[in-house]
């Protein structure tokens, strides 16, 4: 109940942030209008493009969110529906994002495997909701964190994507999936990709839970 | 009339205060009548008066003569020897406080001397370094800023602050409207709460702290941005407040407003 609220609500505030929104779709739209001409790399910069919009978003949103939540905590809230909620909002809207760019490079492109196309953009969408809760709940000002996506998701473009580099950030299993959508290949490259954006979903996500957790806690007291 | 500070300054040295705490006294009674853009002797009266008023409500805070008073409820908060510690410096150590239903408590002192943190303490959201807290398991707390997320409408809030206290959203946006009132307010329904001004979006903190019923309110300087008449409605919804039997325990720097309570904890003498 109480996630679902916070969910909704937590929608309803980013949908009102018109400017900050309309940067946030616009985002991937330029990295994909730049390499335009080559297939896999417009799909890749796109897909990397929906993974930082949507942590930074996330970010924004943590942060905004900071002085509510220890008073919606002594209300009665439980940290993992305030989380939950807050994260359900956000993978919502990275997922409404990532399926509106898929039916355009769908029209504007010749892709191989366009479900896995599909499938690249939403794990960049999924995993980036709670890699930018984590980087909030690490880093509790905008411009350090929002500079620290900026540098992972440098790291993640300029890497050689079959060094260990690559594989230790998280969006590595967007270019994995995309690989195969692009160029074709074993269809363990898509496992591959799955395996690493669950891993690396489960630990961003457990992350941001365990800090909150610490962050959110109330002391118990006994009662008079 | 310029000379009110030094003459209520010299009027406290003269009644016994220490010379530190009487120059701040004086100071911060002086920064108050600013707050409200009047001479400190339009606003307290002659300030020889003032102060052996003042001296008096220090020293003898619990006795509130001449109002009706109903008989003290139950323990709702409970602190013995509480301190606290960041690091090497003490903030604060050794307080006691001990607040009933049906009462009233101010935590005075001045800027830096903990009382946000005490507060804070007693909500449960900071742990003290020593002594022992007891507390009722249902409490409200009003945050001096912040505490309102900025994108949402007063009835957004009443939904999300209701839900985390298990009631339905018609339920709670009727009962947020309904303590809207009590402050002479009434929420806008598109106004989202960074379009209000500091005053409405402090009214908005109130209700929230208020929404599930506590039986203990915690309010750190609430009444931030109210103009007079919001002031004076304000009391009357502690003294409500009070009288339904809840325990109220108010971080305040206005020093006229201690006549009104019933215990008041000076973390400043510490």
């Amino acid at each position: 109940m109480t996630t679902l609220v916070v969910a909704s609500l937590s929608a309803r505030e980013v949908g009102r942030r018109w400017v900050a929104l309309a940067l946030v779709v616009a985002l991937p739209f330029w990295f994909y209008l730049v390499r335009r001409d080559a297939t896999g790399q417009s799909l890749r910069m796109l897909t990397l493009g929906i993974g930082w919009a949507i942590s930074t978003l996330t970010l924004f949103v943590v942060n905004a969110s900071r002085g509510v939540d220890p008073r919606l905590r002594l209300t009665g809230a439980s940290v993992i529906s305030i989380i939950g909620g807050r994260l359900l909002a956000m993978t919502g809207v990275g997922v409404g994002l990532a399926l509106g760019y898929w039916v355009l490079t769908v029209v504007d492109q010749e892709v191989r495997h366009p479900w896995a196309a599909a499938l690249m953009m939403l794990l960049s969408a999924v995993v980036a909701a709670p890699f930018g809760s984590l980087i909030g709940a690490l880093l509790p000002r905008e411009l350090e964190g929002a500079l620290a996506l900026l540098s992972v998701v440098a790291v993640q473009m300029l890497a050689d994507p079959a060094g260990l580099t690559a594989k230790l950030m998280p969006f590595w299993s967007t270019r994995e999936v995309g690989t195969y959508a692009v160029d074709g290949g074993p269809t363990t490259m898509v496992w591959h990709g799955l395996a690493h954006a669950g891993a690396t979903w489960l630990l961003c996500a457990g992350a941001t839970l365990a800090i909150f957790h610490w962050r959110l806690r109330l002391v118990r007291y006994p009662e008079p | 009339m310029t000379d009110w500070p030094a003459a209520f300054e010299a009027e406290l040295l003269r009644l016994g205060v220490q010379p530190g705490r009487a120059r701040r006294l004086a100071d911060e009674t002086t920064q108050q009548a600013a707050e409200t853009a009047g001479a400190p002797g339009e606003v307290f009266g002659p300030a020889h008066l003032y102060a052996r008023h003042l001296v008096a409500e220090l020293s003898a805070p619990a006795a509130a003569p001449g109002r009706t008073r109903f008989e003290a409820g139950p323990v709702m908060l409970s602190l013995a020897g509480v301190g606290k510690r960041y690091r090497r410096q003490t903030v604060f150590s050794g307080v006691d406080l001990t607040v009933r239903g049906g009462e009233v408590a101010a935590i005075v002192g001045a800027n830096g001397c903990g009382k946000s943190t005490l507060l804070r303490i007693c909500a449960g959201l900071t742990r003290p370094s020593a002594g022992t807290v007891k507390r009722t398991p249902r409490v409200g707390l009003v945050p001096q800023d912040g505490g309102t997320a900025g994108w949402l409408t007063a009835e957004e809030h009443f939904t999300l602050f209701g839900s985390a206290a298990g009631l339905v959203s018609g339920r709670a946006r009727s009962t947020g409207v309904h303590l809207a009132t009590r402050l002479a307010w009434r929420p806008a329904r598109q106004q989202r709460a960074q379009q209000m001004s500091g005053g409405t979006r402090q009214k908005l903190n109130l209700v929230l702290g208020e929404l599930h019923a506590p039986d203990l309110l915690l309010l750190d300087e609430p009444y931030q941005g109210f103009d007079q008449g919001t002031y004076v409605d304000f009391w009357q919804q502690v003294f409500a407040w009070r009288d339904a039997g809840r325990a109220i325990v108010v971080v305040t720097h206005l020093l006229h407003d201690l006549q009104n309570v019933d215990h008041v904890l000076d973390l400043g003498e510490r």
